[in-house]
């Protein structure tokens, strides 16, 4: 066994105890601040009328989908190729999360799509493609699941979500080809109608919060890793009794 | 050396005509199902058999890679060749390519018979054929794929078309595209080469992947 690097996870744990706490408590009060912004100051939109306010929540979600994906299979990388154990643990616990923003991106457009399109879901480009994407999160999360040596489990992820990586633009771009083809129904064509500054603003404020938020529970998240993987060593069981 | 895994691996197939027939009759059990569920109504069928075909061929692959490498795993040949100097990218590669003759090639050679049953045009036939020409063995090596990354595991069986059948859908998008122009009469070689693409793509990564994947995926 290698010191350094349990010294690593140890360094981690013990140090982000505090840091997590008060990042919860920073996200909490800027996502309140950003749904007051959102919900109240943000300008009525002349078309949509006040359903449009999903969006705060709903485009956030969709982009931070993607964003972990790529985290995920990026950390899988650094954990495959240098063996680095943080990134092990980061890999694999970014996956619920990143499932969870997809679940909320697909749920919030279904709320959102019944009375701007009359109907809870169209099968469009974009819909689609998010919808495989959940499903490639779950193929993540069940295989890792399925194993019972959990280190074996973590480097088998890694794998898949470094090829879904690559997959996901191919998935794509067929997903919106095949929606060219196929000619969708008119109503979702709707030109989303370039955002006033004054909505766009609230927009960007919120993605950042998302960020944010992703920070807090993949911190979260790796130190529960931490304890799962540590919690029988010398180190986790001193650190725990004090 | 080349000549002697060729005809090992033929042989195990050759021995056992059960893994060319099964598959073969799985194919058209299913295929014969739809029309039971569905009324046989031809107009309905007319739009929708080429999807069927394909969603069958899709069973059918995933059903036949899902233990692939099983009964060389329990051998301990897949170890004896991970640790040996031999050119085992080139075992996967004709692996692949005698799974995919056993398994794949009876369906298609049987397509004009299903041509015949459905009443599919001459020209929309032929289209079908040239996807599931080009389309089975990227499904078979994906397939292999997902039997690779479960290898570790004793229960594995829903669990791979779980995790791979995500990876399969711009095959089946482009394949179900091309068959539907030539039905509609617009020209369909740009979905060929698409799938032509998908192909030649992954045919010549997909050993060095099955090597790495097993690495892993065996390695304790």
């Amino acid at each position: 066994m290698n010191i350094s690097k349990i010294a690593n996870l140890k360094f981690f744990y013990v140090n982000t105890k505090n840091i997590s706490f008060f990042l919860s408590i920073f996200t909490l009060v800027l996502f309140l601040v950003g749904v007051y912004w959102g919900l109240y100051i943000a300008p009525i939109d002349y078309l949509q009328g006040n359903s449009y306010r999903i969006m705060y929540v709903h485009v956030p979600a969709a982009w931070l989908s993607l964003q972990t994906y790529i985290f995920m299979a990026v950390t899988g990388f650094i954990a495959l190729v240098w063996k680095v154990k943080i990134m092990e643990i980061a890999s694999i616990q970014s996956a619920p999360v990143g499932a969870f923003f997809t679940i909320i991106a697909l749920v919030t457009g279904m709320i959102w799509g019944k009375p701007t399109w009359g109907t809870y879901w169209v099968w469009d480009a974009r819909l689609t493609s998010e919808l495989i994407l959940l499903f490639l999160y779950i193929g993540v999360i069940v295989l890792y699941a399925s194993f019972s040596d959990k280190r074996q489990a973590v480097k088998v992820t890694s794998l898949l979500a470094i090829i879904g990586l690559i997959n996901i633009p191919i998935i794509h771009y067929s997903v919106e080809w095949w929606n060219t083809l196929h000619q969708g129904p008119t109503v979702t064509k709707f030109d989303k109608p370039s955002a006033h500054i004054s909505m766009l603003t609230p927009l960007l404020y919120m993605f950042f919060v998302f960020n944010l938020y992703f920070c807090t529970v993949i911190i979260k998240r790796i130190r529960l890793g931490i304890f799962l993987r540590e919690k029988n060593t010398k180190w986790m069981k001193e650190y725990l009794d004090d | 050396m080349l000549k002697t895994i060729i005809h090992k691996e033929l042989s195990i197939y050759f021995r056992n005509l059960n893994s060319i027939f099964l598959p073969l009759i799985f194919f058209f059990l299913i295929i014969s199902i739809f029309p039971l569920v569905l009324g046989p109504e031809k107009t309905l069928f007319d739009k929708i058999i080429p999807g069927i075909i394909w969603i069958t061929a899709i069973l059918t692959t995933l059903l036949t890679s899902n233990n692939f490498f099983k009964d060389d795993f329990n051998n301990g040949i897949i170890e004896t060749y991970l640790t040996s100097d031999a050119s085992i990218e080139l075992l996967f590669f004709l692996k692949i390519v005698s799974c995919w003759i056993f398994t794949c090639l009876p369906i298609i050679i049987f397509i004009p018979l299903v041509s015949v049953l459905f009443d599919i045009p001459y020209e929309n036939s032929i289209v079908l054929l040239i996807t599931l020409i080009i389309g089975t063995p990227i499904l078979i090596s994906v397939g292999i794929f997902g039997s690779a990354l479960t290898l570790g595991l004793s229960k594995n069986n829903i669990l791979i078309p779980v995790i791979i059948v995500p990876f399969y859908i711009p095959v089946l998008i482009f394949s179900a595209s091309a068959i539907e122009s030539v039905a509609i009469g617009l020209s369909y070689e740009m979905q060929i080469y698409v799938l032509l693409a998908f192909l030649f793509l992954i045919l010549p990564i997909m050993p060095y992947l099955l090597k790495y994947t097993l690495r892993l995926s065996i390695n304790n």
